[in-house]
């Protein structure tokens, strides 16, 4: 550990030492999230930089359990006047909240550490090199034809550290850093014009690929110049390997036991029931290195391990923190959320849908249609009837051959029915580009596209 | 909230580096949030968020940085480390500060910062969900949330500008959750504006609860929409929000100088049907989407964007004004310190006129009646948006048939606005969440209801 770790160690555990001191003063128990952070972001116009932006950020978030009532507050200061507001707003919201028995401060103590060079790499790269990056990156494919400019990009360099310290003695503390570029090309063509945003995502600097980044963003956005509306009809659907990990996302609420102690999770009461296609299973792998969504701990600093939530189609557990778990009398499944300013909920952190039974010849066959992007996601969705409907564009394929580009389509379902009908899951599994999530491509039947 | 003599220091700091512009945002913000669930409070979250944020400009050029200290030291290594790649020989001189108390056009009594009104909105949402659990035996939950932040901000720039300005907002809201067994449905209602706790007089918790209610049972008995081209009319208040996103982003010259709208270079000329006139008016009393000055230190104003169909005015901030040559209209605006200001929207909204609803609906052979929409989101350089409808009814032969679900409207921007034939008299306001590159704001939509005479209509029938 670098003596600058160490440092920002004591200096969280003396924080917490003084919080925790005016906290169990009161007859409360209490856990403490500290959030620091630095990041660099990059824009360029023109073949010249546009904007740049340094940060740094570090806010407290301070969760007390007074009883069995619970209370929450945050500071972005850290001197001893604005910590002792901290704590009092803490107390005097828990006087507030009705009595919630389930949750308590984890009894866990000792520490979960995650600080290595393949989550935190060092960074041997320069300020010029990350300049140099980005204005190259917006200056060629601006020069590209039937390019008018990329208007909207960026390279954002940032690092994160999360600790998480508890009056029965937990201290887990993650750091990790994560690298994006991103491009939005404005294609021209006439008066037609198209849009394609390409995003990737890395670690460190140094495994950016720009030319390959260029390269899709310039292919995806002319094929979106050149696409049309597809025939009002239903249509086999395969979403692609970024769009259906944001579908399932969107419907996120299904896996929540937080929703389903609320009475809001329609498979609330549906463990041990098929849920879906027996061809389907779905595994949360929070310590699978290879995506960008590693955690060791989640946000109660309870250590995360692989859960199944799904077997052959059947729910086998929603996701849990120890609330949840303590009010359905279940094991905690390490998916405690909350963040310095919000409440205690769950998520998930690495979903994995695991490759089916089917050749991606099988998945192929015959016509389908390819979503590539959905637009309206975070409004066109209800996560508690099921029913989505959205903007798409993509492929109309034959026999996995892309034969025209779609725009200017809507596509609409209802996700619940839709995993029951299932034309193929496919063989293998591909991770999405912010690689938080890696799926099979699963093939649904007729859903309904409004388009010319 | 940081002494004068230290901001002199820094901005004369960042000017000796060869700065054309140079400013400090300080902010301190106070945030209080209470969640409902049915009968009992879910959680009480309270906040203190503090920093600085300090823009250099060189040309064109954006240098930006944000800090949680407040000390001359740090904020000079700021400006040092933004400047690096572009330091130069000095080319301004500061002004001295000439402050300025901006005048409150958006009084407040019940603030945040003298008493966080805990028991009242708890008694306030519980009494909301009383009344939504009245609405209908099918309702089985409810979720209600109330809002309140207090942001005070001070500005100071090297042009002598220092001015101080506080802000109360406060937004309270009820989700009802319908269910017949077998399937669920979902009904929401909002209200918010930039005041106090004194909002729950003019939004009564039983008008919250019953609304939410409503829209809930009105869902559960919803068929599958319809899909295809056809008429649609869009409901008064929160209809808005496509001209928002369509249009609105449109017009700020965060897009038009990057020549990443469609409308970048339409200044005057006729982009709507001439019944359409629009508008976006940061100066409404106590709206939510208002502010006494913007985030650039400018007093805000009305600004007319479109009259009769012609394009009349862009939204524009300092470096959109820079790089456009239009001149600044107090658009300049960020969610927090960790935001350089970009134009954005404050309360923007379609004029009323003279159809009735009723004229509109009578008017359609086969189509929508969107009444209540949800949220959406458009593309900048194509105009192309998707809004899904939150309420809606399917009209044939000039009679609302039967409440549709799952429906999803999508086109371009300049597109329907030429297609807006109807320009209705019933005119409301309501209040929204605008994402964009400065961050989430506060912000208004409005309009009366409008027939749009096509647009692809998205649904699972």
């Amino acid at each position: 550990m670098t003596q600058h770790k160490q440092d920002a160690n004591n200096t969280a555990q003396k924080l917490a030492q003084v919080i925790f001191a005016r906290v169990q003063q009161a007859g409360a128990e209490a856990d403490l999230i500290i959030n620091e952070g630095s990041s660099l972001s990059l824009k360029a116009q023109g073949g010249q930089l546009d904007e740049q932006v340094v940060a740094s950020t570090f806010i407290v978030g301070l969760r007390v359990v007074l009883g069995e009532q619970v209370g929450a507050a945050s500071s972005e200061a850290t001197d001893p006047d604005a910590l002792n507001f901290m704590v009092d707003q803490a107390l005097a919201n828990a006087h507030h909240s009705a009595a919630r028995p389930s949750e308590r401060i984890s009894p866990l103590a000792g520490e979960l550490i995650a600080d290595s060079a393949d989550l935190n790499p060092a960074d041997d790269s320069t300020m010029d090199e990350k300049i140099g990056f980005i204005i190259d990156l917006e200056r060629q494919l601006s020069a590209r034809p039937q390019i008018r400019n990329v208007p909207y990009n960026a390279l954002v360099d940032a690092r994160q550290r999360q600790q998480i310290l508890t009056t029965s003695g937990r201290y887990a503390d993650q750091s990790s850093a994560q690298v994006v570029a991103y491009v939005y090309p404005l294609a021209e063509q006439g008066e037609r014009t198209a849009m394609a945003a390409s995003v990737a995502y890395a670690r460190s600097f140094r495994e950016l690929d720009g030319a390959r980044l260029s390269d899709r963003a310039y292919a995806d956005t002319l094929a979106l110049l050149g696409g049309h509306p597809l025939k009002s009809a239903r249509y086999d659907v395969i979403f692609s390997a970024n769009v259906q990990p944001q579908l399932f996302g969107a419907f996120s609420l299904m896996w929540s036991a937080k929703a389903a102690q609320d009475k809001v999770n329609p498979l609330r009461d549906k463990i041990g029931t098929l849920i879906m296609d027996k061809r389907l299973s779905l595994v949360d792998e929070p310590l699978n290195r290879t995506g960008l969504g590693y955690r060791l701990f989640d946000d109660e600093g309870s250590a995360t391990a692989a859960v199944t939530l799904v077997n052959r189609g059947e729910l086998i557990t929603l996701a849990h923190n120890s609330a949840t778990a303590a009010h359905f009398g279940v094991a905690n499944t390490g998916h405690a959320a909350r963040g310095a300013k919000s409440p205690l909920t769950v998520g998930l952190h690495q979903l994995q849908l695991q490759p089916g039974p089917d050749s991606q010849a099988t998945l192929h066959q015959g016509e389908y249609f390819e979503i590539t992007q959905l637009d309206g996601l975070h409004s066109g969705t209800n996560a508690i009837s099921g029913e989505f409907s959205c903007g798409a564009s993509g492929y109309l394929c034959y026999d996995g051959e892309r034969r025209s580009a779609v725009r200017g389509v809507t596509v609409a379902g209802n996700l619940y029915q839709m995993l029951h009908q299932i034309v193929a899951v496919g063989d293998q599994s591909h991770w999405n580009d912010s690689r938080h999530s890696c799926m099979a491509s699963v093939r649904f039947a007729d859903l309904a596209v409004a388009g010319s | 909230m940081l002494s004068p003599a230290i901001a002199q220091t820094v901005i004369d700091h960042a000017l000796s580096l060869g700065a054309d512009f140079v400013e400090l945002y300080v902010e301190r913000q106070l945030r209080s949030t209470l969640n409902t669930l049915s009968a009992s409070v879910d959680s009480v979250q309270s906040g203190v968020e503090f920093g600085i944020g300090l823009r250099l400009v060189f040309g064109h050029k954006v240098l930006y940085g944000y800090t949680n200290k407040v000390g001359a030291d740090e904020l000079r290594r700021i400006a040092s480390e933004l400047a690096a790649k572009d330091r130069r020989d000095p080319v301004t001189q500061a002004s001295a500060f000439n402050f300025i108390t901006s005048a409150d056009q958006h009084p407040a009594e019940k603030r945040l910062s003298q008493d966080a009104q805990l028991d009242a909105k708890i008694a306030y949402l519980l009494a909301a969900s009383s009344a939504a659990f009245a609405g209908g035996s099918a309702i089985h939950q409810t979720k209600g949330a109330c809002l309140q932040r207090e942001q005070q901000i001070e500005i100071f720039n090297s042009e002598g500008l220092h001015v101080q300005d506080v802000r109360h907002y406060v937004r309270t809201s009820l989700t009802a959750i319908a269910s017949d067994g077998s399937d669920q449905a979902v009904g929401a209602d909002n209200f918010g504006g930039l005041l106090g706790w004194e909002v729950a007089d003019q939004h009564s918790a039983a008008t919250l609860g019953a609304q939410a209610a409503r829209q809930a049972l009105v869902n559960l008995s919803a068929r599958p929409c319809p899909s295809g081209t056809m008429p649609v009319v869009m409901g008064n208040g929160f209809g808005g929000v496509i001209f928002h996103e369509a249009c609105g982003h449109l017009l700020e010259t965060t897009s038009v100088a990057k020549q990443a709208s469609v409308f970048h270079d339409q200044m005057g000329q006729q982009i709507a049907h001439t019944k359409v006139s629009a508008v976006d008016d940061g100066t409404l009393k106590n709206a939510w989407g208002s502010l006494n000055i913007d985030d650039e230190g400018m007093p805000t104003q009305r600004t007319q964007l479109i009259q009769d169909g012609q394009l009349t005015s862009f939204l524009v901030d300092r470096l959109g004004s820079a790089k456009t040559g239009y001149a600044r209209t107090g658009s300049g605006r960020r969610e927090s310190y960790r935001y350089a200001p970009a134009s954005r929207m404050r309360n923007t909204f379609i004029e009323p006129g003279p159809d009735s609803v009723e004229a509109m609906i009578a008017s359609i052979d086969r189509g929508i009646y969107a009444s209540h929409m949800g949220g959406g989101s458009v593309q900048p350089g194509t105009g192309e948006f998707n809004f899904s409808v939150q309420e809606g009814y399917y009209v044939e032969n000039g009679k609302i048939l039967y409440p549709i679900k799952g429906a999803t409207l999508i086109s371009t921007g300049p597109k329907v606005l030429r297609e807006i034939s109807m320009v209705g008299d019933n005119f409301s306001l309501a209040c929204g969440m605008c994402g964009s590159v400065s961050g989430a704001i506060p912000t208004t939509v409005g309009q009366p209801a409008l027939k749009v005479d096509a647009i692809l209509v998205g649904g699972n029938a």
